[in-house]
């Protein structure tokens, strides 16, 4: 049976002031009926533009210049506004990044998919609106009725994602495109859009096309793969056989790099070195050769086609993966350098941080001269842990769940409603005026997001001074030494000084926050998403120097991140928070192999892991609900909405945290998956005294 | 085909397009040998590009020269009348005609036009100066005192400014300085406004919090960080002021509460111009004031747009 | 949404009180004091002492402050000696006709800034954008009596079409029965909100062009047609009722130029006649008026903007 769609050679570009962007530059794939194609790749790589070419929504400035998108059978990449118009929303449905901003804010949710409906069907409003209501029920929406005259910003991130999937799909498209549809959502509702548009696709007939840079999705929802880099395709075949035995260095470098991989033996991640080519002036030859571990003259001279042994598994590679005649170094793909946190942790090491009752609430208010408080986010609810001296605590979590809250407490930002932290030893909140600002050298912060974090006017070495001069520390020269230091150990360029953030990548402003983390020598790191906005190649290089300068400098870190992966690979310990709560906590590969709370189980299991047998084995776990109302949260186990365990009780009483082994592995749940120990030491004492 | 326009870059952003290749980098980094630019620089090659902010700026200079340097060069007696002249046609030792006292009008342009640019831009300044303090501490004091210095301004903004002006030129019979104080005492209340609601939005921004976590005051905050961030927008009001003020200070002229004789302002030269409307054609006591205010108002605004698509550039860039 | 509006209300209300108080003090500023500039420098010494006993302008501030707000309430904006006429009576008979030419100016100014602005969006960068800009950038430039003079000489005074003047008369009926005099004056009024609007529109819709929305709505097959006036049109138009709310102090400005170019016999026309005469209490009483009408406005404009835009009306 003819494939769906296909597209053959296609080349489009973007005309910007500067230059033209050739941002895909000869690209052929096939969907055939039913089936989720995934296109895969990091940013800037042009998968994204190649989804928008097939319905020619480019932005301003971007044209096809060349090649053929046929649908079914007919052409459509030349056809003009209105003739393409019969295909958009009507043959071809497509879903967008970013609900929130997709959707029209001052329409209601219902008129908007009607009108969907009604550019296509000679309908009345009335049937259309009941068409809404049928779609938007089918998308799992709850209480269709009182919701679909509803605006969006009613609506939850994930309920207004599957707004967005209703309306692609009003009119039973053949083929679906969903460009990351899940990228802005947090893990578990994630899974619940990924499942529901896989249900969608079998129960309609569609075929799917799934962009996205998340390996793990593609691997749980993609029945085919094609990777893309540089605006065009590296290798293209079906799931299962690209995990198993990919053949592009690109692919495999890839998997190198995952932190998923490397998580059990804790090795170093394979950084691949350098960045994506310009675009604007694309290099002859193959475009990953610059980066390549085994590119000869002959990769960066002549372009390799996309070829294979067999249809099915094709790559763009004259040296692929198992062939004979590879140049270079066999794969490093790690050292066998055991870190720290490879070994169980040290319980008799000196604490370094500890938490006692953290609260903090935020008020809410309205009003806009007398502001009145309406209410109470309950944003850190009761937290304590410790940290000790030399380890990596990694604070996991949903949005909403407090784990920035605690960061910024932790370090400074914000004072806590109730609670205590002490570092070494001395109550944080108890000092103050000069002490403690000078306290404040001890724990520094890094920055999710490096470009707001780093003033736009400042160049990099006055960045990097800046705590040196409020700290009075150091003459002038002593300072100049430091910051070159400082820049050595975090592999930026001596030349860095002299420049503005924004003309670094997104890697090396970070690296850059990560330099004036270090100036005042701090002893702990606090680390918000460091990682979560940098794509996996550059990901790695972050990881792999956050740990090397941990061992060199004895660095303590609090890792906060909302990634399940990067955090099991780089901490000690793991705790696990949801809605203010701490409800896990212990040794990393304890929590994430033994979980003992729901939720944590729940979160691992709702995780994309790039391994596509345990993806397709995952299929009924994972969490379901929404994430209930900070301001009012549940009683007793917050938790208990969304919990398959839930009883009576949970309800009424709040579960305290509880040992589950000798290494400090506490969950607190009234009905946990593994046996608390107390229940163990009970059980053996029983049977002792039973033997006996 | 269109061709994207300015400030576009940070759309394609969205689609992981790569706009502009990032110094290349291995695994430490080897930045690209360019020379290091500026937030300054960038924003004046921004500006620059823009053909109708140079047309702008030299026009400027063009009137300043024609006002300032004009007199010295073109020699005529703007204080004594000679009633035998007035309105006496174009031609002669008179390029312009004469005014209704007798005045050479081209001459009287030039003195009027100086009185116009300094109202103008001194208006402007000192508006722009107070407004920007007074938004910027009520911006960070927050709370309270926020509300407070905001309820002021609002109040000051019910009133009609220009009600207010004209029952004051009433009162005070201004001399330009006093005119100077009496325009900057109404401006100042959006400047305020504006500056405060900037103020706010820095406030926010993580590299100001990062100042606390290194150990820094709040002082240290806003003067280094929160500041030099807001100047952009405080300089592209600024201009705008001076435009606005000479056309506020034209109206009054014009309304005969302006300045008074023997200063003059090319609003209180239309004034008496108007006089002349009816009978006969009396063109060079109208047009030529009112033409300079026009190209003098459109060239600020030209430099005024561009300075703000070049700081918009500037902070859009990712 | 009525704690909103209570609240609203409670502000205006303070800021009432210090416009109220700042007004009082103005009168005070008269050299001389109120009586004298409006007996003029030939009273004697008695007579402007009776006056003040009179009019209690002798008091301490706060007496007065507080007498003359009683005052106000009951509708007493006080009396115009020179003209002989309350100022209520006066304001009676004077702002319906400067209403008729506001209104009509601004309604004019929105029937072509609006359309035109879209248009501009549309079609921008093109020849015919930067022709329209060029016309914006007059209408903020070209001060409003200058413009009002040009189209007297050119339409009334050259070429006879309309004429120099306003409609003369006491009552909005006269005024609305001389149609041909008040072309001009409403053309003039309209240039500079033109301008405003158009140029607002313009970067508004431009705006919203590239935003997220807009994409959606082309990926659901809408036409440009429809995603202009179906989706972008009501979004921007929310900006520009606003606008027009706080607009006020423009459109006060406006109407006082205009009048007095055209000698239409409106409020601002009386307002630059009292302030020449030094007819104080008429000036008080008018900008006592134009204030609350311009707090009217502005709370018309926050409200409207809470109506419309349903992520305000339902958070």
């Amino acid at each position: 049976m003819a494939p769906l769609l296909e597209i053959s050679d296609l080349h489009t570009e973007i005309r910007l002031r500067q230059g033209v962007v050739h941002a895909v530059d000869g690209v052929s794939l096939q969907v055939e009926h039913g089936e989720t194609l995934g296109i895969v790749g990091e940013s800037g790589c042009g998968k994204t533009m190649t989804a928008l070419s097939i319905m020619n929504l480019l932005p301003t400035g971007g044209h096809i210049t060349g090649g053929s998108i046929t649908l079914a059978g007919t052409e459509i990449s030349g056809l003009s506004d209105d003739a393409l118009r019969n295909v958009r929303g009507n043959e071809i449905g497509m879903v967008f990044q970013d609900p929130l901003t997709s959707l029209n804010p001052t329409m209601t949710v219902g008129k908007q998919i009607s009108e969907a409906v009604l550019l296509h069907r000679e309908v009345s409003k009335e049937q259309a609106m009941d068409r809404a209501a049928e779609v938007l029920d089918l998308v799992g929406l709850p209480r269709v009725r009182e919701r679909i005259n509803e605006y969006p910003h009613q609506f939850s991130g994930g309920m207004r994602q599957r707004v967005m999937i209703a309306m692609a799909l009003a009119c039973e498209p053949k083929l679906l495109i969903a460009d990351e549809p899940t990228t802005a959502l947090d893990v578990t509702i994630q899974k619940q859009i990924l499942e529901l548009i896989d249900d969608l696709r079998r129960r309609l007939g569609m075929a799917v096309i799934l962009v996205t840079h998340d390996l793990g999705v593609i691997a749980g929802r993609a029945d085919r793969v094609a990777v893309m880099y540089a605006g065009k395709i590296a290798e293209t075949t079906d799931t299962g056989t690209l995990f198993a035995n990919p053949r592009h260095p690109y692919t495999e470098a890839l998997f190198h790099a995952l932190p998923d991989k490397a998580a059990a033996t804790r090795q170093r991640l394979y950084s691949i070195p350098g960045l994506p080519p310009d675009l604007t002036h694309p290099p002859t030859g193959c475009r990953f050769a610059a980066r390549c571990r085994y590119a000869t003259d002959r990769c960066r001279e002549e372009e390799p086609t996309l070829r294979g042994e067999t249809v099915q598994h094709e790559f763009a590679c004259f040296y692929p993966v198992g062939a004979a005649e590879r140049a270079g170094a066999a794969v490093a793909a790690s050292e066998p350098v055991t870190y720290a946190s490879a070994l169980p942790p040290d319980t008799s090491g000196e604490t370094l941080l500890r938490v006692q009752k953290l609260v903090k609430d935020f008020p809410v208010t309205k009003g806009v001269v007398l502001q009145r408080r309406v209410g109470w986010v309950s944003a850190v609810a009761d937290v304590s842990f410790e940290i000790r001296r030399g380890e990596t605590f990694g604070l996991v979590g949903e949005s909403g769940c407090g784990k920035t809250t605690i960061g910024r407490l932790v370090v400074g930002l914000d004072t806590p409603t109730a609670g205590a932290i002490n570092f070494e030893g001395k109550d944080l909140a108890k000092v103050s005026g000069r002490q403690y600002r000078r306290d404040r050298r001890k724990i520094q912060f890094m920055f999710q997001d490096s470009y707001s974090s780093l003033d736009p006017r400042m160049r990099a070495g006055t960045i990097l001074r800046e705590p040196l001069a409020v700290q009075g520390m150091g003459s002038k020269a002593e300072q100049q030494k430091r910051i070159s230091e400082m820049l050595d150990h975090v592999g930026l360029p001596q030349t860095a000084v002299d420049r503005y953030p924004h003309e670094f990548s997104g890697g090396q402003r970070q690296r850059l926050g990560f330099a004036r983390a270090l100036m005042l020598s701090p002893d702990l790191i606090v680390a918000d998403e460091p990682v979560s906005a940098l794509d996996v190649s550059i990901q790695a290089q972050v990881l792999n120097l956050m740990r090397d300068l941990q061992r060199e400098l004895g660095l303590t870190y609090l890792f906060i991140s909302h990634d399940l992966a990067v955090v099991r690979y780089l901490s000690t310990r793991i705790g696990v928070m949801y809605l203010g709560k701490l409800v896990e906590v212990g040794p990393a590969d304890e929590v994430y192999l033994t979980p003992a709370h729901p939720y944590t189980r729940g979160l691992i299991d709702s995780a994309p892991t790039p391994d596509p047998h345990a993806e397709r084995a995952k299929v009924d776990a994972g969490v379901r609900g929404e994430l209930p109302s900070a301001i009012h949260p549940p009683s007793g186990c917050r938790f208990r909405t969304r919990c398959p365990l839930a009883q009576e009780i949970c309800a009424e009483v709040e579960p305290p945290l509880r040992p589950f082994s000798v290494n400090s592995h506490q969950a607190a749940c009234h009905f946990p998956l593994q046996t608390p120990i107390e229940v163990e030491i009970a059980a053996t004492a029983t049977a002792q005294s039973q033997e006996a | 085909m269109t061709i994207m326009g300015p400030g576009a870059e940070s759309q394609l952003s969205q689609f992981g397009v790569l706009t502009e290749a990032p110094p290349a980098e291995g695994e430490g980094g080897v930045l690209t040998a360019t020379k290091p630019r500026s937030a300054l620089r960038r924003g004046w090659e921004v500006f620059a590009e823009n053909r109708l902010a140079l047309v702008g700026v030299g026009v400027v200079v063009f009137m300043v020269l024609f006002c300032f340097v004009g007199p010295l060069i073109y020699r005529t007696n703007q204080i004594n009348t000679n009633l035998q002249l007035a309105t006496c046609r174009p031609g002669g030792a008179h390029l312009l005609g004469c005014d209704e006292v007798g005045y050479d009008q081209l001459g009287r342009l030039m003195v009027g036009g100086q009185t116009s640019l300094e109202v103008g831009i001194a208006a402007a300044l000192v508006a722009v100066l107070f407004g920007t303090l007074y938004g910027a501490v009520s911006g960070f004091a927050g709370g309270f005192i926020d509300s407070f210095l905001m309820r002021i301004v609002d109040a000051g903004l019910s009133i009609p400014y220009i009600m207010v002006v004209i029952i004051l030129s009433v009162i005070f019979h201004p001399s330009p300085i006093i005119m100077i104080f009496l325009i900057a005492a109404f401006y100042w209340l959006g400047v305020a406004r504006l500056v405060r609601g900037e103020t706010l939005t820095l406030r926010t921004r993580e590299y100001v919090q990062a100042v606390k976590v290194i150990g820094g005051r709040d002082i240290r905050a806003v003067v280094r960080h929160v500041v030099p961030n807001a100047i952009g927008t405080i300089v592209v009001q600024a201009t705008f002021a001076v435009a606005d003020s000479i056309l506020i200070l034209a109206g009054l002229g014009f309304l005969g509460v302006g300045v008074q004789p023997p200063a003059t302002d090319w609003g209180s030269m239309l004034s008496n111009g108007l006089t002349y409307m009816q009978g006969g054609n009396y063109w060079w006591l109208i047009y030529p004031p009112g033409i300079l205010i026009i190209v003098t108002c459109i060239a600020i605004n030209f430099i005024g747009d561009a300075l703000r698509d070049a700081f918009e550039t500037r902070l859009q860039r990712r | 949404m009525i704690g909103y509006l209570i609240r609203r209300i409670l502000q205006m209300l303070i800021v009432l009180f210090f416009v109220t108080v700042f007004t009082l003090f103005l009168v005070h500023l008269f050299p001389g004091g109120p009586i004298r500039a409006l007996l003029g420098p030939r009273a004697t010494v008695e007579q402007v002492a009776y006056f003040n006993k009179l009019y209690g302008f002798d008091q301490p501030f706060y007496v007065q402050y507080g007498k003359w707000v009683w005052q106000l309430l009951h509708g007493n904006l006080g009396y115009s000696p020179k003209l002989n006429q309350t100022v209520t009576g006066l304001i009676a008979q004077d702002l319906p006709k400067t209403i008729v030419l506001v209104g009509l100016g601004t309604l004019v100014s929105l029937v072509f800034g609006i359309p035109l602005g879209m248009y501009q969006a549309v079609k921008r960068y093109t020849v015919s954008d930067y022709v329209l800009t060029g016309i914006s950038f007059l209408g903020y430039a070209t001060p409003t009596f200058f413009f009002a003079l040009l189209l007297v000489e050119w339409f009334a005074v050259d070429s006879h079409i309309f004429p120099p003047f306003a409609p003369q008369g006491s009552s909005v009926g006269q005024v609305l029965s001389q149609p041909r005099a008040l072309v001009l004056p409403v053309i003039a009024y309209a240039f500079l909100l033109y301008a405003l609007w158009s140029r607002y529109m313009r970067s508004s819709v431009m705006d919203n062009l590239v935003q997220d929305y807009v994409r959606t709505a082309r990926a659901k097959g809408a036409s440009e047609r429809r995603v202009l006036w179906g989706h972008i049109f009501r979004n921007s138009l929310t900006a520009i009722v606003t606008l027009l709310g706080l607009s006020l102090p423009t459109l006060v400005a406006g109407a006082i130029f205009i009048e007095v170019v055209f000698n239409y016999p409106g409020m601002g026309l009386a307002f630059y006649n009292a302030a020449l005469n030094v007819d104080y209490q008429t000036l008080l009483g008018f900008t006592v008026l134009a204030t609350l009408a311009t707090i009217v406005g502005n709370l018309l404009a926050d409200v409207s903007y809470a109506v419309l835009d349903p992520r305000v009306r339902y958070t």
